[in-house]
């Protein structure tokens, strides 16, 4: 097996932190846990992260990141802002499907310990990437015609709540069908309650 | 047979239509030919803009325009049952840039104006000094830009105050200004203190005057024009602020006023279309500006020329010489009671939501500036502005002449055409 | 006035449809004399030259140098005579042409009182159009509601001096309108921060997001070059309204245009995420120094 470079090793930790934290929760794992699960001492752990707040951080702007360049990419294809919401629904149920810890980690952890990204983490400095193309979303939506001009919050927080909600559903395992069944009628929905008037 | 003149270095363009008989002007028509149709620009936009476009109406008197559509869309607000309460220090800082607007008008008036034209008159042979009067008025705007951000065109006056919040370091710095200008004005114009000149009590005592001002006063007694250009001796002053008294004088009899009274009237001009407007109060002309100003505060010196030569041309010219010492003195002393500590502005209800009529009334350098606004959920609906121009040289028809024509009437052409000037015209702003 | 060995270049000042804005905002010129003495003055609105008015419309000399005031009307007519022949009598023999003001520039103002044929001498807002294209090498436009008396005499005194006068693509002096009017603007620091300004009349915040300030998009020297040699719109507390550029006058002039919250126009050159990025991180931060008052008078007794 080739040697890991430190970069593939960093990540490793990120992706098994992340699984862990989804499992059992983010207090009660332990960095033991993680050096555990990615097959390194503990001493070369702090090599990478210095503690777990850090670590913590780091996989908000990791996950935050990885959604800015999917929406980015979406927002930079010459299609209607209709459809676009479409994709991006579509972008974050499949997430939702195969990388479940990244969205787990997103409303659980992220969203309900605050007190964990208090300094460095203030505002939207570690959300930054994703809320930016949120922004550009709604901004060339509005420019275009396509959506109604209102306060990016309220719109920002039906988007986002809404697909966070029907998330959280599926986790509990609530939702009578997969989430592909609902990408259609709910990116309609977003849709139409944004859209010019 | 009629003569037509072109009139040139006044704000923009006039022209004169003279019907002579026997070597003086038996009857006068004024053309202002350029059309600008501010109003019209205006219609439609949100009623803040106007604090924009209004000052461009004029670049000599823009800040009379803005002040006049501040007043406009408080006096809307109040109609609306939102009355802006404003407080001293926010009144005095207005009236302080406005003040110095009127005096650079005044200062450009004399040195660029009428001394120039009385030389012209007399061809006298002395050199001019037209910069004098760019100085001046240089140093005044100065120190109106301290508080309004710069001048032509400033829109620091907004409803419910103004943008400008100064220190006691802009409070000094203007002070400095206006001292400076007092000194030039006592050192170049009037060879005497402010303080003496303003206590002068009869217009025998100009003999101990030394500089410019005892130059053009003595030219003027020399071209008689205390016996010449007499108008209908009725002033209007509509403008309140602390400086004027707001009233109509036929005479000297002083009746009450109120700018709901006045109204436009089509102007006279058979050889060439005008694109102005004659103004009346309750139907009947009137002189307006300083000359009336000074009347109206019963000012000791204008009484005295006025009861000598009544309004003349002479007495036209000098109460102006003396509405600029008056208002230098006035503006220290605004500048000494502004309390920085109150607020600059006070939060109006939403304009976007106004619905409402208002008028807004400024003394402007020439006299009463009166903006009429309709506004509807914050737009305008209509705009009409009434110009200080407008009542002093209108247009108009036998026997009911406008007061620039009446002072003409009976003169040489020469005389007639200086004598047009002591009205001080604005062509720019008659022509909105 | 002059002798025949007066070799000074000649200057004439002529006006379109016009406030005399530029022509008053030129009289606050400190020395003044010092600037007018190294030019023959021809004629001029508002200070005595060597011709009258009626010799200037009858098109009776020529000129080196052409200042035009206010925005082109075809029709117009001054002393008689149609404003299209005056202005290309004098530009024909002129060596350099100065379009004073954003009326003469792009139309401005005054392009409004006839927006179908009004326009600025070789711009109509930024489309190449006007009377002067065919001599557009000769152009100069000093943009500005008013311009800039020392913007002015800039422009003059390099001409008398011979040298060249640099333009941009819109023919402003490039030494004059490469800043923005930004640039020197006392509230910089909140608009670093993104402490926007919460009401007019005070010391403190940005009228960037709120209040309409166009200075980050504006190419004007007004905060380097102050008004009146004392200060500027934006140091009192007022927006800049963009008066230098072609769009000037906009619509809603006190207000920032945002779609979502989001400023429709970012800072020239920024592009939308970047600024968007920047802001988000920036408005993160709570500096205690940036939100609080500069000045409380009423601690200080």
């Amino acid at each position: 097996m080739a040697r890991m470079t430190k970069e593939e090793r960093r990540g490793g930790i990120i992706s098994a932190s992340l699984k862990l934290f989804a499992e059992k929760g983010f207090y009660i794992t332990t960095i033991p846990d993680i050096a555990e699960k990615v097959g390194m001492s503990v001493g070369s752990f702090y090599n990478y992260f210095t503690s777990k707040d850090i670590l913590a951080k780091e996989l908000v702007m990791y996950i935050s990141e990885y959604l800015g360049r999917k929406i980015r990419n979406i927002n930079e294809k010459d299609i209607s802002t209709e459809r676009k919401i479409y994709e991006i629904v579509s972008m974050y149920f499949n997430m939702a499907n195969e990388k479940p810890e990244m969205i787990e980690y997103f409303l659980r952890v992220y969203l309900s310990n605050r007190e964990v990204f208090g300094e460095g983490c203030e505002g939207m400095i570690c959300v930054s990437p994703f809320v930016t193309e949120m922004m550009i979303l709604f901004e060339e939506g509005v420019s275009s015609k396509d959506l109604h001009n209102q306060d990016f919050f309220s719109a920002f927080g039906l988007f986002m709540g809404y697909l966070g909600g029907m998330v959280f559903l599926f986790g509990e395992k609530i939702l009578s069908e997969p989430l592909e069944y609902y990408k259609e009628s709910i990116s309609q929905n977003i849709y139409n309650a944004l859209k010019t008037r | 047979m009629t003569t037509k003149k072109l009139i040139e270095q006044i704000e923009g363009e006039a022209n004169i239509y003279f019907d002579m008989k026997d070597g003086v002007v038996d009857f006068a028509t004024v053309a202002f030919p350029h059309f600008r149709g501010l109003e019209s620009i205006l219609k439609g936009k949100n009623i803040m803009d106007a604090l924009v476009i209004t000052p461009r109406v004029c670049g000599i008197c823009g800040h009379a325009h803005l002040m006049a559509t501040v007043r406009a869309i408080e006096d809307a607000y109040k109609n609306a049952g939102e009355t802006v309460v404003l407080n001293e220090k926010i009144e005095k800082i207005r009236e302080f840039t406005l003040v110095m607007e009127i005096i650079q008008n005044h200062f450009k008036w004399i040195y660029l104006t009428i001394i120039p034209s009385l030389a012209k008159l007399s061809k006298s042979e002395d050199i001019q000094t037209p910069l004098k009067g760019a100085f001046g008025a240089s140093l005044a705007t100065k120190a109106l830009a301290i508080f309004a951000g710069q001048w032509p065109h400033s829109s620091y006056m907004i409803p419910g105050g103004v943008t400008t919040d100064p220190t006691n370091i802009e409070i000094l710095k203007a002070q400095s200004y206006v001292e400076e200008l007092i000194s030039f004005y006592e050192k170049e114009a009037l060879g005497l203190s402010l303080e003496k000149f303003l206590n002068l009590e009869s217009c025998t005592e100009f003999n101990t005057l030394e500089g410019d001002i005892r130059d053009l006063e003595k030219a003027l007694v020399k071209e008689e024009m205390n016996k010449k250009g007499f108008s209908h001796d009725r002033f209007l002053v509509l403008g309140k602020h602390n400086y004027t008294v707001p009233s109509k004088l036929k005479q000297t009899r002083v009746f009450s006023v109120d700018a709901k009274y006045v109204e436009d009237v089509t102007t006279y001009s058979p050889k060439e279309k005008s694109y102005a407007k004659n103004a009346q109060y309750k139907n009947e002309y009137y002189e307006t500006g300083p000359l009336s100003r000074m009347m109206a505060i019963g000012f000791p010196i204008v009484k005295n020329m006025h009861r000598r030569f009544k309004d003349s041309a002479y007495s036209r010219v000098m109460a102006r010489v003396f509405e600029l010492a008056y208002l230098l003195k006035h503006s220290k002393s605004l500048l000494q009671s502004i309390s920085i500590d109150q607020p600059s502005y006070l939060k109006t209800a939403d304009i976007n939501k106004l619905t409402a009529s208002g008028r807004g009334v400024v003394e402007a350098p020439r006299g009463p500036l009166i903006h009429e606004i309709d506004i509807k959920d914050g737009l305008i609906q209509k705009y009409k502005i009434i110009t200080p121009t407008q009542f002093n040289i209108g247009s108009s028809q036998k026997p009911s002449l406008t007061p620039a024509q009446k002072a003409m009437t009976g003169l040489t052409q020469e005389e007639a055409l200086f004598v047009f000037r002591t009205f001080d015209v604005c062509s720019v702003c008659t022509t909105h | 006035m002059h002798s025949k060995q007066d070799k000074r270049p000649t200057l004439l000042w002529i006006q379109g449809v016009t406030c005399n804005g530029n022509t008053h905002s030129f009289l606050n010129l400190p020395n003044i004399d010092q600037l007018l003495v190294k030019f023959r003055l021809l004629h001029h609105p508002s200070l005595a030259g060597e011709y009258s008015f009626e010799d200037m419309a009858a098109c009776r000399f020529k000129c080196d140098i052409l200042i035009f005031e206010g925005a082109y009307d075809p029709l117009m007519k001054r002393g008689g005579v149609l404003l299209s022949k005056i202005v290309e009598h004098y530009a024909q023999t002129a060596g350099h042409i100065i379009g004073v003001g954003s009326c003469a520039s792009f139309g401005g103002m005054f392009k409004a009182s006839a927006p179908e044929r009004n326009s600025g001498l070789i711009f109509n807002e930024e489309i190449e159009y006007g009377p002067l294209l065919k001599y557009k090498s000769k152009v100069i436009n000093i943009a500005g509601c008013p311009a800039h008396p020392e913007w002015i005499s800039y422009t003059l005194s390099m001409i008398a001096a011979g040298k060249k006068v640099q333009v941009d693509e819109l023919h402003r002096p490039i030494e004059l309108f490469s800043n923005l009017a930004h640039h020197g603007c006392i509230r910089n620091e909140y608009f670093e921060w993104k402490v926007d300004a919460v009401a007019f009349g005070k010391k403190e915040g940005c009228l960037f997001y709120e209040y309409g300030c166009r200075a980050p998009m504006t190419h004007a020297s007004c905060n380097k070059i102050l008004w009146n040699e004392v200060s500027s719109k934006t140091r009192v507390g007022t927006p800049c309204f963009g008066c230098t550029e072609p769009d000037f006058p906009r619509q809603n002039l006190f207000s920032t245009k945002k779609n979502m919250s989001i400023p429709v126009d970012v800072p020239i050159g920024v592009p939308k995420r970047s600024y968007l990025t920047l802001t988000g991180i920036a408005k993160a931060f709570h500096i205690q120094r940036l939100e609080g008052k500069l000045i409380d008078y009423k601690k200080t007794d």
